[in-house]
């Protein structure tokens, strides 16, 4: 590259190189490869994602990396070779005045390198500019359309991998570019899963993020790695238990101090056997429904206070095997079965979000809900192991499992919906069977279980 | 949204400290932006 500046320069162009160091970094690496172009500094890598090269997504080893690290350094005929491994291209842009784009180059792997010539032949006056719109493939989405209608009535082919893949032809590429410079997203159970998942994708986005864990050392762990690979600083840890009120008491005193733009209530769990909290409730009623209403309740002014708020549930495809039960949340009168609570609960959220986007109705706050589909995530191995060995080559990342709520986190165009029931990116019912509808009766009383609760 | 668009307003600094605002680099001459991978 250094080479070729006097040529850039001839041609009417001025080569500017960006790096990640400190500026005294910069400075001692201009002297060492006696750079006269300008060099500038992003540490935080706000000039990289805005350049859509964000570090965590780029591949870090391949096959043919030994390859193209000997091409390097072999050298070779000015003509055809780079300085390849001291320069380490993360990407080339040549923009012309106006801010048309003539050249655009993105890593994908270490060790390949521009093309320079591609590079000095956008440099000159009647090179064509590159088309920047990323348009959906239309035939690509309609083929996602229709396959999504055979395949979802299956669930199993929904659920998974495939149902992902299929469904994420119609996604459109542009939903997710955006930044989220100046957002407060908190995310509760952000340690591992679908929640670590949210976060990072938000971090890499450049929201504020807060990881609500139970465990400050496996949040703090967590939020070194979103902070490392994104480049994001704002990443920070909140000890909250959503299973304890007095935690959430705690945690959301802490947290309402400043406005709140997104709310993911992601923090779940599946027991084997009734456990009763401290506050005298069964442990996935106060995880999934209480803990979360309360927070909710208590962050509700400042989540008001943003002019773009969003709360998520992130419940579960179980939720449809069952109707809403305000009367036994507890499981004071029945025989404890720790997959028919789960469920229950996971009914009663999509309910709840429902009840919740009611009562923020004509505010800036919307709610909604979504299903993850079937994901390989902690809990799923310890909690449902046969399940597990069956489908594990079948079961989504848990970065698929995140994408619904991170998308209805971060899009500009999902602020439109409120109190809908989202699974990969669309709106869907809530009932497949109609013995699962509750009544507006037993809507109210799930809100009045939830007060009482908290009371208590 | 165009890349030009997305990084012109962005301010960072230089090798010495001083500020310089994407955006001014191409507003007389064509830039050929260099992105470093390998970082510090």
């Amino acid at each position: 590259m250094r080479d070729r500046v006097d040529e850039i320069r001839s041609l009417g162009g001025e080569l500017v190189v960006v790096g990640n160091g400190a500026t005294n970094f910069a400075a001692a690496f201009r002297e060492d490869y006696r750079l006269d172009s300008p060099l500038l500094v992003d540490p935080e890598l706000r000039a990289y994602r805005a350049a859509g090269l964000r570090r965590g997504r780029v591949e870090a080893l391949s096959p043919r990396l030994p390859l193209n690290a000997l091409r390097a350094l072999r050298g070779g005929s000015r003509q055809g070779s780079v300085q390849g491994d001291l320069w380490q291209l993360g990407g080339v842009f040549v923009i012309r005045p106006g801010g048309e784009l003539a050249y655009r180059y993105v890593s994908r792997e270490a060790g390949d390198h521009a093309p320079v010539e591609g590079i000095l032949e956008a440099l000159s006056e009647d090179a064509p500019a590159i088309a920047e719109q990323s348009l959906a493939n239309p035939l690509c989405a309609g083929i996602g359309r229709a396959l999504g209608r055979v395949v979802d009535p299956t669930i199993a082919l929904s659920f998974d991998r495939t149902g992902f893949r299929i469904h994420s032809l119609a996604f459109r590429p542009d939903d997710l570019d955006v930044d989220l410079s100046g957002r407060r997203c908190l995310v509760t159970g952000a340690n591992s899963g679908i929640g670590y998942e949210s976060a990072l994708a938000l971090a890499d986005l450049g929201a504020e993020v807060v990881l609500l864990c139970r465990s400050r050392e496996r949040g703090e762990a967590a939020a070194a790695r979103i902070r490392e690979q994104t480049g994001n600083a704002r990443v920070s840890v909140e000890e909250l238990d959503i299973s304890r009120l007095a935690s959430v008491r705690s945690a959301a005193a802490r947290l309402r101090k400043r406005p709140v733009d997104v709310l993911i209530h992601n923090a779940g769990m599946l027991p084997d056997e009734r456990i009763e909290t401290d506050d005298g409730l069964e442990l996935t009623f106060a995880t999934h429904v209480v803990g979360p209403f309360l927070l909710t309740h208590l962050l509700r002014t400042a989540l008001e206070k943003s002019s773009d708020a969003r709360v998520i549930w992130v419940s579960s495809g179980g939720m449809y095997t069952r109707r809403l039960n305000p009367r036994d949340p507890n499981w004071k009168k029945r025989e404890y079965d720790g997959v028919i609570a789960y469920a229950e609960t996971k009914r009663a959220q999509v309910v709840l979000s429902e009840l919740w986007a009611e009562e923020l109705r004509g505010s800036s706050v919307v709610v909604n809900s979504m299903h993850p589909g079937w994901v390989d995530t902690p809990s799923v191995k310890t909690s449902l192991p046969t399940f597990y060995r069956f489908t594990q080559a079948l079961l989504r990342t848990p970065a698929e499992g995140a994408d619904t709520a991170v998308w209805l986190a971060a899009s500009p165009r999902t602020r439109q919906w409120t109190r809908c029931f989202f699974f990969d990116r669309a709106i869907r019912r809530t009932h497949f069977l109609s013995f699962s509808r509750e009544s507006d009766e037993e809507r109210s009383q799930l809100w009045r279980a939830c007060e009482k609760a908290c009371a208590g | 949204m165009k890349v030009a668009t997305k990084l012109s307003g962005i301010e960072l600094s230089d090798w010495q400290g001083e500020p310089v605002r994407l955006g001014s680099l191409w507003q007389e001459q064509t830039a050929v932006l260099v992105f470093i991978r390998h970082f510090g």
